[in-house]
């Protein structure tokens, strides 16, 4: 009884989350199979230690959490000793689709210097410019100080900013330019 | 300061990760998951909906660790005992020479006076001269308690023979028929018959080798087929080394087969590389230890005596084991030195000789160009 109780708040829980939680974690392991896996494991994993949840703690940064330590766990453990999946479900290859010109380029320069990034550079410029968190937050997510992430990101800000990918061609939808510390 | 648009980089995310279009039933799979695991006894299970290949190589791994276990382990239970004083080869030694008494009553228990401990290998035997016609001379090996069948005992001895010049082929024969008789054979033989003409005497060895439960008996018949000048034998109790290689063979085979089983359950191809060259070299260490074993089970199964032959008159030597490494090159380095000086000290002789000459020669010359050269002042 308990459990139908607790599946209900699994699914909503996954009603509220899921695509947010798996475009995450496509963004971060560059692959559908693998992002989809890993967020099925990280809700289930959640759901599991659902009680861990300490009682008025934020809920997003903490799934998050649990998503993002188990794409690091596939990135670790599991990722580079296989093949890689096929060509069309990787991130180099995003969707030709009838966007405008200029979208696809983007997303794909994007998306290329972004797989450049280190893994740690690179879940945090994901969970900062799409999941729209808070360094503070993403600084729970990723278990490090405020003072580490914010020093992540300015040094993912500057490996983007100094990619080929974002540089070669004018004009760019990312463009360089400097300013003075704000 | 370098710095990047922050709104582009967020559109650019967006866009990217909505072309991810989230498939039909995603959620419903993992709510089935949730409802499959809640109502397992034994906690939810994560049902990957991808194959992993990546795990293989943790469980290789994880099955290394036990064989290195395994194969530390199981020589360790199967040592015997305390540690024994060893020698470089790991064989326990065990020898036994010096001055032999009269031969005791009971064959099978002999009293030993000489030098000798275990983990010590002896230099040289005792030699002497036999006194008033009688052979008062008994040879004790000092292992016949190694008799028992759990023993691995290696033996080797030498004896020098003094025979009668008209008796030395016969002893020769009766030395080989006692080899055959004993279930042995010859290993090896050598000879050289002296004459009268060149004052030479006929000198001979001869290598037997007989089964290790023979070795006594046919040390006790050699020494009786002539005058024993010396007698000297030796044992080397290697029943420790046999065991352990034993042990490490099986270890070993428990090993390969663990590999082998891994090799089955392996999928990736660096996975069934790893247990292929752990494989490979267990198998170069099995061979090598069953060489050594086979090894040791020869020289155990039979023991060796050779036997110097002299004729009377003759100033035996004592026949050396064959040098090898270190010592034959110190040994060659020596034999050099000898000859080079042997040579110097021919050749002075003739030289001396020549240059005692020459001096004559030229003091005779001298002497004759002196008187004719006075001679020619004489006349002028």
């Amino acid at each position: 009884m308990s459990d139908a109780v607790d599946v209900d708040e699994l699914r909503t829980w996954l009603e509220d989350g899921y695509a947010s939680s798996v475009r995450t974690a496509y963004l971060i392991l560059g692959n559908r199979p693998d992002a989809e896996d890993a967020v099925q494991e990280s809700f289930l994993r959640a759901w599991k230690f659902r009680d861990s949840l300490a009682t008025g703690s934020s809920f997003k940064p903490w799934l998050y959490r649990v998503v993002v330590n188990t794409c690091n766990s596939k990135l670790r453990k599991e990722i580079p000793h296989r093949n890689r999946r096929r060509p069309d479900d990787d991130l180099d290859d995003v969707a030709m689709i009838d966007d405008p010109i200029g979208r696809v380029t983007l997303s794909h320069d994007v998306i290329s210097a972004l797989k450049d990034l280190p893994t740690h550079l690179r879940v945090v410029v994901v969970l900062r410019y799409y999941a729209d968190l808070s360094e503070h937050d993403i600084a729970i997510v990723i278990g490090r100080q405020p003072g580490t992430v914010k020093s992540r990101l300015n040094e993912a800000r500057r490996r983007l900013a100094e990619h080929p990918a974002l540089q070669s061609e004018a004009p760019r939808p990312i463009t360089v330019r400097k300013e003075s510390k704000s | 300061m370098t710095t990047f648009d922050e709104q582009m980089m967020r559109r650019a995310l967006q866009e990217a990760a909505d072309d991810f279009v989230i498939a039909d039933g995603a959620i419903g799979r993992i709510l089935d998951e949730a409802r499959d695991t809640a109502s397992r006894d034994d906690g939810p299970r994560i049902r990957a909906f991808i194959q992993r290949h990546g795990g293989g190589r943790s469980t290789v791994f994880a099955a290394a660790a036990c064989v290195a276990l395994l194969a530390v382990a199981v020589p360790l239970f199967n040592s015997e005992g305390p540690a024994k004083p060893v020698n470089a080869l790991g064989a326990e030694k065990k020898y036994v020479h010096g001055v032999a008494l009269p031969a005791s009553s009971n064959p099978e228990f002999t009293s030993i006076q000489g030098t000798g401990s275990a983990g010590t290998v002896a230099t040289t035997g005792s030699s002497f001269t036999p006194t008033s016609g009688h052979d008062t001379l008994s040879v004790t090996t000092g292992v016949d308690v190694a008799k028992e069948s759990s023993l691995r005992v290696e033996e080797v001895g030498t004896i020098h023979l003094t025979v009668g010049g008209k008796h030395f082929q016969s002893t020769l024969l009766q030395l080989t028929d006692f080899a055959t008789t004993d279930g042995g054979f010859v290993a090896s033989t050598q000879s050289h018959m002296g004459t009268k003409a060149t004052h030479s005497y006929s000198t001979g060895s001869i290598i037997l080798q007989v089964p290790e439960h023979n070795f006594t008996m046919l040390v006790d018949q050699v020494r009786h087929a002539g005058v024993a000048t010396s007698v000297q034998t030796s044992a080397t109790d290697v029943t420790g080394q046999y065991v352990d290689l034993r042990a490490r063979i099986a270890a070993s085979e428990v090993s390969r087969a663990q590999y082998l089983k891994i090799m089955t359950r392996t999928n990736s191809i660096g996975g069934i590389l790893a247990v292929q060259d752990q494989l490979n070299s267990i198998q170069s260490q099995i061979e090598q230890m069953q060489a050594q074993l086979n090894l040791l089970n020869t020289e155990t199964t039979y023991a060796t005596l050779t036997v110097a032959v002299s004729e009377s008159g003759h100033q035996t030597t004592t026949p050396t084991t064959k040098r090898t490494g270190v010592d034959k090159a110190w040994h060659d380095s020596l034999h050099g030195f000898a000859a080079g000086v042997e040579w110097l000290i021919r050749i002075a002789g003739p030289l001396l000789f020549a240059l005692l000459l020459l001096t004559v020669l030229l003091v005779l010359g001298r002497w004759t160009w002196r008187a004719t050269e006075r001679r020619r002042g004489g006349i002028g």
